[in-house]
């Protein structure tokens, strides 16, 4: 009696194969993690490389300490500033300033952004207007908001609210815009209406794009915030920072700069984390 | 012609151009069956699309009219399915998700979908596949589960709108087979728009050819070749002589 190997062999082999599927694909990961370190350590290597020059350049007064204070002078600064009684209740005038001009900007350019892109109507009505209210630099609107809203948040926010109010407008409108021409015939040949296209559709193919405007709406809240400061407050960092400049502390100002962007980066990766649980279909 | 399913009589669509009027479909008039294998096929620019849009209540027509059951055909219908070129999958949901959406969108009973939903994966040959998401298929794949989704509320008539189109020859070839099978299976009357007059003639019971500028209803083909078809068939010369039939009407045989 005969083994017909060609029985036996095809089991083997599927199993080997198998094995060396998973090794390939091991491979592939430690492969990319290995670029992840590799970028991280040049983006790290990066930093330790420009301390030393901006030591030297302080050191060797190849520029003025009042224009570019030392990094040793501007981490003690931050340390003063931070330990100072009035750094945490002025810090928190400005957060709260962000947060509820990031807030409303994002809610008001939303609503905006749904309400156009689903009524043809409102659309016809409001769009023109929306667009060419964009057109002046919103900046110039600091001191007026300042004379109708007072020197104290509601001025900030309103500002934060005006900046960061249109990308957030916009990317939802895109977002809502941009879908596969199918895929609305689909729905509407399943006799779905104007909301379950929003629901099942709409909404979700709006969401990338849609988080895009979010992490815009939030960086220009904090510029909103700190410019409305800068024209007209009495707390505040931005407040601080133009009340150190003026008395010439500038490893103050450079220690304030540098706790902002921190705090400003910080939930920048918080909304990145976000948006990859949201938008999950987009990783690969 | 009185006891057919979908009727259309003097069927006319013009679209205004900034270059002037175009006639998308002039004085298109048939009859179709319950059951049948419809195919549309012809050149771009011949209507068939605009005719298939129109069956599923999609586009308003110029003039004529087109009923089904005797129902006049001027919004989209429940027992009325389309399927597309691309899968049209939404990438956010997974396969299951995915077939199961005309049940949701519908609010047809959650119990009954969720086990046609498993039948209907078998059906098309994607059982195991779920919990997958768009992304992780290949093309054919993706428009198995677009066919399951077309299937899932039960529509009568299924509209397809080149749904192989975009695929290889080989997955298109097998899809037309998987397509048969399913369509024997549930009995479904299909009218199925297509640019490859070999498909055209291989699915259907019969053929409608259509010509471009304006876009005109050329002709029928009665295809008598037996049923259940299989790839052998497009060796038998009844096969060539009615792709050649086609083509003449077509007039692309020089």
């Amino acid at each position: 009696m005969t083994i017909d190997a060609s029985v036996v062999h095809p089991a083997i082999e599927t199993v080997q194969h198998q094995t060396s599927i998973e090794k390939h694909l091991a491979q592939e990961k430690s492969r990319a993690l290995r670029k992840r370190i590799t970028n991280r350590l040049l983006a790290a290597g990066f930093g330790v490389f420009v301390l030393p020059v901006w030591y030297a350049a302080t050191a060797f007064e190849w520029v003025h300490a009042l224009i570019i204070p030392s990094p040793v002078d501007t981490f003690f600064a931050a340390g003063r500033v931070m330990s100072a009684d009035y750094f945490l209740a002025n810090a928190w005038v400005t957060i709260s300033e962000i947060l509820w001009g990031f807030g409303l900007g994002l809610a008001s350019g939303v609503v905006f952004g749904v309400a156009v892109a689903m009524f043809d109507s409102v659309r016809a009505t409001i769009y023109p207007y929306l667009v060419a209210l964009q057109a002046p630099p919103k900046i110039v609107l600091a001191p007026i908001f300042i004379t109708w809203f007072g020197f104290d948040e509601p001025s900030k926010i309103a500002i934060a609210v005006v900046m960061s109010f249109f990308p957030m407008f916009l990317n939802t409108l895109t977002g809502l815009s941009s879908v596969d021409p199918n895929a609305v015939k689909l729905m509407r040949s399943l006799t779905c209406g104007r909301w379950q296209t929003f629901r099942y559709l709409l909404l979700p193919n709006a969401l990338p794009i849609m988080m895009t405007g979010v992490k815009l709406c939030w960086t220009l809240a904090v510029l909103g915030v700190i410019v409305g400061e800068f024209v007209g407050a009495s707390a505040g960092i931005g407040y601080l920072i133009y009340a150190m400049n003026f008395q010439l502390d500038i490893a103050g100002v450079f220690a304030l700069i540098i706790l902002l962007s921190l705090f400003t980066v910080i939930v920048y990766q918080l909304i990145e984390w976000a948006e990859a649980k949201i938008i999950f279909w987009k990783q690969v | 012609m009185t006891d057919a399913l979908i009727e259309g009589n003097h069927l006319t669509k013009v679209y205004g151009t900034a270059t002037g009027p175009l006639v998308a479909l002039a004085d298109v008039s048939f009859a179709i069956e319950e059951g049948e294998f419809i195919s549309l096929v012809g050149p771009s620019g011949c209507g068939k699309s605009t005719l298939l849009s129109i069956l599923g209540g999609l586009e308003e027509r110029s003039e004529g009219d087109v009923a089904l059951d005797g129902e006049d055909l001027d919004r989209p219908r429940t027992d009325i399915g389309m399927m597309f070129q691309t899968s049209v999958l939404f990438p956010w949901r997974t396969v299951r998700q995915n077939v199961r959406l005309p049940g949701i969108v519908l609010g047809l009973d959650a119990k009954e979908q969720a086990q046609k939903c498993e039948e209907l994966l078998d059906l098309v040959g994607l059982n195991g596949f779920g919990d997958r998401y768009p992304s992780e298929l290949s093309g054919g794949m993706r428009q198995r589960v677009a066919l399951a989704r077309l299937l899932a509320h039960g529509p009568r008539v299924l509209l397809m709108d080149e749904p192989f189109g975009a695929l290889d020859e080989f997955t298109r070839e097998t899809m037309n087979l998987e397509l048969l099978r399913i369509w024997e299976k549930t009995g479904k009357t299909v009218v199925f728009v297509t640019h490859n007059i070999g498909e055209s003639v291989f699915l259907s019971d019969r053929v409608f050819v259509m010509t471009p500028r304006p876009g005109r209803l050329a002709g029928t083909i009665d295809v008598d070749l037996p049923r259940p078809r299989s790839a052998q068939m497009m060796r038998d010369p009844r096969y060539s002589e009615l792709v050649f039939e086609i083509r003449g009407m077509l007039g692309i045989d020089h």
